[in-house]
């Protein structure tokens, strides 16, 4: 049983086109996770502290990508991309998993930025730093535990996304899961066990990172605590 | 001695709300200044303005004759400790007290002797590397009192430092504060609203009430002479009776006795007042020559260890509180049973009469 | 402090969903009115005949079954999630993580591989028509895939989690002290349920069908694997427009039409989500 299933990871790897997409899928996920967290994070600042009016607006245009069907969304990418020109490739799936991280980082972060107080920022500003240091020296390693799981979330979330990548993707190199559709499609084969095996191996390591690593922090609260914050509200 | 900060007419308003009216105060250089007052009456924001963390709506602030409304937080010679200590806590002691040097760019040799020095100022030498998570209250305290004085400001501010603490440790924690100040010379303006704390560690206290600075002076002046009802209501405990000017230095009570009283300028004939004694200054059965003395029947007898406190009914509804030290002549316990008559007296000048 | 500090964070991200996300969905509803022209080219327009074509008799039974199977599928997810939730909240003890880190780890292999394992599993030749053949309790197999159960049931198994997270959570916020005084009140442990418990964690209960029902809704690889034409979901048929037909506006107008059908679940959600979230802030 055991050199049958390894035989398929064998043709997994031997398969020039089954590694390109995994390295492609690898790819997309790791700049989602850097542009989505870095954005959803300011997303969540700036919705915690800012008293511009149309801060509720941008508030309602955060929440709606957590509740519209995903096939809405790849649909509306695409649309975006014919109308300007672009070709469809990895980067238009960046493009859109990048669009759609932003909510779920925003959320994950504010749960613990609300819960934070300015008062720490104020202190440091009082002992010389200016209102950018004491976000940077201050407020951003305070929300670092939020940031970082919010972030392998996202990575996850990109990696094991199909219906966003089927409508965004180009032709040449496909992101993994696209890859397994049409593989599905064509008709039964066990490299697909692999290839799902593999993914739950990257995803779930992720999640594991994201629930761990709030701890190495030598923080008390554990990543689970971090996460569903956001949930509990 | 000179001015180290001057508030000049200062208000702040929220929106609709004024938090703060026409504020006026001198703090001279080296004091340990108090601003006392009830919950909510503007003392946080005031000091907020003095930090820099709140623009006055109106109104100039100067500090060591510099106006400095406009000047950020960052760029103020002034330091401040928070109520919730609002220490880092991504950084260990030393450099939570490191912090403010490292943004001066001070020299490393330099940050290291200083963080030391002011460690040890405040006794906690042996904690330099602990994480600001091990700390107990007390001294999560005084690692944000060392991350202040550190950087020898011109004025250092302390909104209710010790208001989370318990009562033993805070008793504490006041002297320690005391002897620090006096040790590092820097002015002080330090918020609470525990009027025996103001008494006990202020060189100057400004009475607050709803924003507006009540009175400020001597903590003896503020405790002997109250300048309204208000302070002598908040600072100590005091008997106010209500009485009509009947003619020089004549107040009749409510209750139906005269009393000699000084009036205060102006005052005129009919006039309603208050008389304002604080109890310790009421004697029971012994009298010196030139006291005030009524009669009255004992209504309440609580023994306090010290002292023992005696509620008295002046009659028609009206009543003084009496602390008597437990002197010999206090120590018969068959004295001043409830029901039993009883003379009380006070000396004119520890009575007040108040507008 | 000055707002205007704070409000520059706002804006990279702002701009970045009004080019990406909002600015898209009102091409999708401008493109709804669309048509094709001769060369095969969608061109907007103001043409309200998708619209009438998508209420037609072929394709509005394919919505309203749309609808019908998410609404199964959140019932289904309720009565297999709630118990699940219920029974690791008020039993789990220390073990309570653990036994949710379990349930979510299969959540993890991609959807598309644990649907298609459901394929493996109840295909004509698949193990269980083998196992039912070889058993001899039927000869020729019981028809399993291309029926409405199937994918029901790869939809509940897609989705499962979403509900059980949410009313776990809700369940956990709950004091074991309110149960405690509703034992008193009530006496027998199901009239507690009833009548305390449930009503406790209808926050939990609401979001979970919304999480579960909106994508539901919208799926298409359930009915593609699991299914055949009988079974085709809104999702497929808008799919189709796009990739086979070739119809972007029509695909468009079906678009449209069943965010109509969710709007009201969405607003609803985004309602109670906005609030939370500035009881949070404050
Ligand atoms: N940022 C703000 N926006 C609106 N109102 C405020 C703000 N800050 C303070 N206030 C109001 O101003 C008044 C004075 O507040 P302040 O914090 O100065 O009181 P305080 O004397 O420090 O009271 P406490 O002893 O309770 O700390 C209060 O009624 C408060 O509600
Ligand atoms: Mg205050």
């Amino acid at each position: 049983m055991d050199g049958l299933s390894l035989q398929w990871y064998q043709e997994f790897f031997n398969d020039s086109a089954l590694r390109d997409s995994l390295f492609a899928s690898l790819e997309i996920a790791t700049v989602t996770m850097i542009v989505g967290t870095i954005l959803g994070t300011m997303l969540a600042i700036g919705l915690v502290r800012s008293r511009a009016k149309w801060s509720p607006g941008a508030n309602i245009l955060m929440l709606v990508p957590l509740v519209v069907p995903e096939i809405v969304a790849g649909i509306s990418a695409l649309l975006i991309f014919s109308q300007v020109g672009l070709t469809l490739s990895i980067w238009t799936v960046v493009l859109a998993h990048i669009t759609f991280s932003i909510s779920y980082v925003t959320v994950v972060v504010r749960a613990r930025l609300a819960s934070m107080g300015t008062e720490t920022e104020e202190a440091a500003m009082d002992l010389g730093a200016t209102r950018w240091g004491s976000v940077r020296l201050v407020l951003l390693p305070g929300l670092w535990p939020a940031i970082v799981a919010a972030g392998l979330l996202t990575f996850a979330l990109s990696f094991d996304d199909f219906v966003l990548s089927f409508f965004t993707t180009g032709e040449d190199v496909q992101p993994l899961p696209v890859r397994i559709w049409s593989a599905i499609r064509f008709g039964p084969s066990p490299t697909i066990n692999a290839i799902g095996t593999l993914m739950m191996v990257v995803s779930i390591s992720a999640i594991g990172l994201a629930l761990l690593i709030p701890r190495l922090f030598g923080r008390r609260e554990s990543g689970v605590k971090v996460l569903t914050a956001a949930e509990g509200g | 001695m000179s001015e180290a900060i001057r508030l000049e007419d200062v208000s702040k308003s929220f929106g609709e709300y004024e938090a703060v009216k026409d504020v006026s105060l001198t703090i001279e250089k080296g004091e340990f200044f108090s601003l006392l007052g009830p919950s909510g009456c503007g003392k946080t924001t005031t000091l907020r303005m003095l930090a820099g963390f709140e623009i006055p709506t109106e109104g100039r602030i100067l500090l060591e004759g510099e106006p400095v409304e406009d000047v950020p937080p960052y760029e103020r010679n002034v330091n401040m400790v928070f109520q919730s200590y609002a220490l880092f806590e991504h950084l260990d002691v030393a450099d939570n007290v490191a912090f403010g040097l490292k943004r001066k760019k001070v020299a490393k040799d330099e940050i290291r002797k200083r963080v030391e020095e002011s460690l040890e100022l405040v006794s906690l030498a042996d904690r330099a590397k602990s994480h600001t998570n091990e700390l107990s209250g007390g001294e999560k305290q005084r690692v944000a009192l060392a991350r202040a004085l550190v950087n020898e400001p011109a004025v250092l501010l302390l909104d209710e430092p010790l208001g989370a603490l318990d009562l033993k440790l805070r008793r504490q924690m006041q002297v320690e504060l005391k002897q620090i100040q006096r040790e590092v010379g820097i002015t002080f303006v330090y918020v609470t609203h525990d009027q025996e704390e103001a008494l006990a560690m202020s060189d100057r206290i400004a009475v607050m009430s709803d924003g507006e600075v009540v009175q400020c002076g001597v903590p003896e002046e503020v405790y002997e002479h109250p300048a309204e009802a208000f302070v002598a209501g908040f600072i100590g405990v005091s008997n106010l009776m209500e009485g009509i000017v009947q003619g020089k230095d004549k107040v009749k009570l409510a209750s139906g006795q005269s009393v000699k009283a000084p009036l205060p300028e102006g005052c005129d004939k009919g006039e309603k007042v208050q008389l304002s004694v604080r109890p310790e200054k009421i004697t029971l059965d012994d009298f010196e020559r030139g006291m005030v003395t009524l009669e009255g029947t004992v209504a309440e007898r609580v023994y306090q260890g010290v002292n023992t406190q005696v509620t008295i009914s002046l009659g028609d509804g009206a009543s003084v509180v009496a602390l008597e030290q437990q002197t010999y002549r206090a120590s018969a316990d068959d004295r001043w049973e409830p029901g039993a008559k009883v003379k009380l007296g006070w000396h004119p000048d520890h009575c007040l009469v108040l507008r | 402090m000055r707002a205007d500090y704070w409000t520059r964070f706002l804006i990279p991200p702002g701009v970045w969903l009004l080019a990406l996300f909002a600015f898209p969905l009102m091409l999708v509803l401008a493109l709804s009115l669309g048509y094709v022209d001769d060369l095969g080219r969608a061109v907007y327009g103001t043409d309200w005949s998708n619209y009438a074509e998508a209420f037609n008799p072929t394709y509005l039974p394919v919505l309203i079954r749309s609808v019908g199977y998410a609404a199964a599928t959140v019932a289904l997810c309720l009565l297999i999630g709630y118990p699940i939730a219920y029974y690791i909240a008020r039993f789990g003890g220390r073990y309570r993580y653990a036994l949710i880190a379990a349930l979510v780890v299969p959540f993890f292999v991609n959807y598309l591989v644990r649907t298609y394992a459901w394929v493996a599993l109840l295909s004509d030749e698949g193990l269980v028509n083998n196992f039912l053949v070889n058993l001899g309790l039927t000869d020729r197999g019981i028809q399993m895939i291309n029926t409405p159960w199937a994918v029901i049931g790869g939809l509940t198994y897609g989705y499962l989690i979403f509900m059980i997270l949410p009313v776990y959570a809700s369940l956990e916020r709950m004091s074991p002290s309110v149960i405690e005084a509703g034992k008193d009140l009530y006496g027998r442990p199901f009239r507690t349920f009833l009548h305390v418990t449930l009503p406790q964690t209808k926050q939990g209960i609401l979001a979970g069908s919304v999480l579960v029902f909106l994508p539901a809704v919208g799926d298409f690889v359930s009915a593609q694997l699991l299914g055949g034409p009988d079974t085709y979901m809104v999702g497929n048929l808008i799919q189709d427009q796009f990739f086979a037909a070739n119809n972007w506006p029509f695909g468009a107008a079906l678009t449209v039409v069943m965010m109509l059908f969710l709007s009201i679940w969405m607003i609803g959600y985004l309602r109670s989500a906005s609030r939370d979230a500035r009881g949070a802030a404050i």
